[in-house]
């Protein structure tokens, strides 16, 4: 493995511009060439120019105003170069200045337009996610498309937000889908030449293990969803690639798909080289409230009851917090992060035993948390310095409709909420105890969480102030009123000795950064 | 589109399902030919020519004839792609499975209900006031009264109003003659009174039950 990291390294030193894969397999602190920062998912930066003593200073550098929709994307920053997007619009900027260096405008044919989470890069190439399911390879230096090809069929209801993940030569790419009754997968593409290399479908085939957990008869398992619209994580030592699995469909009626419905609503540990499945694990088995267990499976080598073990955390979205082996997906620790009103106990496997009275139904049934989730896509972020696991967590009550007649086609039903207000929380991973929370206002947040080795933990709360906070206690050390809802994760990069941390407000990226020396 | 039905109920139901749903035959609401259609042109040579290979027999119909099956189908794709929404024309019938009795007694007893409400007074007629569903969410969380707000500035004076606003960092208000005013959370005191509190410490109480039963007695008061 090393020796084709070597390889690899060789060849792009040539393109000073370029991505040279070896960093993706250090801290992020001169780059960030990845959604996550690095392959672990923790939202770690190891800079500690900006720390807990001066965080209080922090000054801004420049604001680039996109002026489109929200932006939900985290940066890549590469070179001194930023890459953002928004659904079918890329951006390059100088990551010194805000100044735009180049910027992409796809025509989608229809599609889903709902948000979108940023950019991949292999070399000198990006890669891009369409609404209408297509995968585009952008030359970086100028944004002109190399090579565009159709993941899946846009007409069925496929759409595609997610930023791939890169491992070695596999651009790891996954597709979304909501309301129709489609099946989820994982891709693997070649990064020079756009061709697949694997496809892994997130249901089994039939007679294989897991087709167990559907009907036998009809077409439940072939149109079970299972989509998988949220970046991975990847463990180099063990050649893992985790993914968090979506919902089943139809979304909220159970009643044509008994049985635990797998791999949605799971995370799954595959094969990067071959997409063959080592483990899985299942946050929701059977779910009829969209928890989809997408959100981040972040992954750390920590002390867990007296051991040296190789963990995976996951903050899911049905409220419960997850710690797992990640050589086996074994369950460590299962334990709910807000006052859940919807299982009845916790099973052999760690799973949570869901109570058939808090399914949707006709009259309505009142569930915490709502579809919404206790928390979502924002990022969690994991400190080893302080071993706290943090998540943007949501109190959500929501009142669970079932309205399918006969075979039920799509959602089959809504949950209408009823009242919510957000909380970031600090979990200890070893007991899932909340060691403590900062409150972040009505409504629901969508920020994500940056810890850094200064000892900072940046986010956003529900009123529009960019904040800083005390990684150890959450006292807030700075905020900012940026006059806009938070919707993306924040990021961190130093050049020319200088660290900036650059978040963003609806559709305006901020930098931050400490005063300068005049 | 009702041509398309009985049409399709006539020749097709019997594999496809009357709904289209599949039975002997295919889901056509999850099917690529249908999600491709344009008034006929995909389905059209599949309902004419069957599809021998999987037992599918053709059927002799005319341009109109193949519109209508598809403007039906087209109706039940869109359908399913509304299927996520809950709109307030929901029926009443799904809604009322509650005890009235019983609504009354929480209302009365252990809801506490009557701390703030009155049946014969604020509540009087509610029942008329608001689609069944919007009640349903009404009763749990009312798009009710704002909070009030006593600020105590440093000097001891006190500032009472309408909440404008209030985070970690700043509390605002509207005062009785209609200003706005803002102070930092550092320097002031800021005692909020909100009427809804009730109702959000009701949420982790309520049995659905409880909640089906209050709304049965609700709606009655018309």
């Amino acid at each position: 493995m090393k020796r084709v990291y070597f390889a690899f390294a060789l060849a792009t030193m040539a393109h000073a511009q370029g991505l040279n894969p070896a960093a993706l397999l250090r801290p992020p602190t001169d780059t960030w060439p990845t959604y996550n920062g690095d392959y672990s998912g923790r939202r770690f930066s190891p800079l500690t120019q900006i720390n807990r003593q001066n965080a209080g200073s922090l000054t801004l550098v420049w604001a680039y105003q996109a002026h489109n929709v929200a932006i939900k994307s985290t940066p890549l920053e590469v070179n001194g170069i930023l890459y953002f997007t928004v659904p079918d619009n890329v951006w390059a900027i100088d990551a010194r200045t805000g100044r735009q260096v180049w910027h992409y405008h796809y025509e989608s044919k229809g599609g889903d337009h709902i948000g979108h989470r940023g950019v991949a890069m292999y070399g000198e190439w990006l890669y891009f996610t369409t609404p209408d399911c297509h995968l585009v390879s952008l030359n970086a230096r100028d944004g002109s498309v190399r090579w565009d090809i159709e993941l899946a069929d846009v007409k069925l209801g496929y759409f595609s937000t997610m930023a791939p993940l890169v491992i070695r030569n596999h651009v790891i790419t996954g597709v979304s889908g909501d309301v129709t009754d489609i099946p989820g997968f994982l891709d693997s593409i070649d990064p020079e030449t756009g061709k697949r290399q694997w496809r892994w479908y997130t249901r089994p085939n039939p007679g294989d293990p897991g087709a167990e957990t559907w009907p036998k008869e009809g077409d439940a398992m072939s149109h079970g969803g299972g989509m998988t619209w949220m970046t991975g994580t990847y463990d180099p030592d063990l050649n893992l690639l985790y993914w968090g699995i979506g919902n089943p469909n139809p979304v909220l009626a159970g009643a044509g798909r008994l049985g635990d419905n797998l791999y949605t609503c799971s995370i799954v540990a595959l094969n990067p080289d071959t997409g063959k499945l080592a483990w899985s694990f299942q946050p929701s088995p059977h779910d009829v409230h969209d928890w989809d267990a997408v959100q981040t499976p972040v992954v750390f080598d920590a002390e867990f009851q007296g051991a040296r073990r190789k963990l995976l955390a996951q903050a899911s979205r049905n409220g419960y917090f997850f710690v797992l082996e990640s050589t086996n997906g074994k369950n460590l620790l299962t334990k709910p992060f807000i006052e859940t009103n919807w299982a009845s106990g916790i099973d052999e496997r760690g799973r949570p035993v869901a109570k058939p009275s808090k399914d949707p139904s006709p009259d309505g049934s009142l569930v915490e948390p709502g579809s919404d989730g206790a928390t979502n896509w924002m990022s969690p972020s994991f400190d080893p310095q302080t071993g706290l696991f943090y998540v943007s967590a949501r109190r959500i009550f929501s009142e669970f409709y079932l309205t399918a007649v006969g075979k039920a086609e799509g959602w089959g039903g809504r949950d209408r909420n009823i009242w919510a207000n957000s909380v970031l929380e600090a979990i200890d991973y070893q007991t899932g105890e909340i060691r403590w929370w900062h409150e972040l206002g009505l409504g629901e947040g969508v920020a994500g969480i940056m810890t850094t080795a200064g000892g900072v933990l940046f986010t956003a709360d529900n009123s529009g102030n960019l904040m800083a906070l005390d990684a150890s206690d959450g006292r807030t050390l700075w905020h900012a009123g940026a006059g806009g809802r938070t919707e993306n994760c924040p990021m961190s990069y130093e050049l020319d000795g200088r660290q900036y941390v650059v978040m963003a407000a609806n559709d305006v990226l901020f930098a931050w950064a400490l005063p300068e020396k005049h | 589109m009702d041509r398309g039905q009985k049409l399709f109920v006539q020749s097709c139901g019997f594999c496809h399902g009357n709904d289209a749903t599949g039975s002997r035959a295919p889901d056509l609401i999850r099917s690529a030919s249908v999600n491709h259609d344009e008034n006929g042109n995909t389905i059209g040579p599949i309902i004419r020519s069957g599809r021998a290979d999987k037992g599918m027999p053709g059927f002799p119909m005319s341009e109109a004839q193949i519109a209508d099956i598809a403007a039906f189908l087209h109706s039940r794709v869109l359908a399913a792609l509304n299927s996520a929404s809950v709109e307030d024309d929901y029926p009443l019938d799904k809604l009322l499975t509650g005890n009235a009795a019983a609504g009354k007694a929480f209302f009365e007893g252990a809801g506490r209900c009557t701390t703030c409400h009155s049946a014969t007074g604020d509540l009087a007629g509610i029942g008329r006031k608001y689609p069944p569903i919007e009640l349903q969410s009404r009763i749990l969380y009312p798009d009710g009264p704002r909070p009030s707000v006593t600020v105590t500035l440093p000097s001891g004076k006190q500032i009472a109003g309408t909440l404008a606003h209030l985070d970690e960092f700043t509390v605002a208000l509207r005062d009785d003659s209609g200003w706005y005013h803002s102070w930092p959370r550092a320097q002031v005191e800021a005692a909020v009174k909100d009427p809804l509190e009730a109702h959000r410490k009701l949420l982790y109480v309520y049995a659905d039950a409880n909640i089906h039963d209050l709304f049965a007695y609700l709606e009655g008061l018309k």
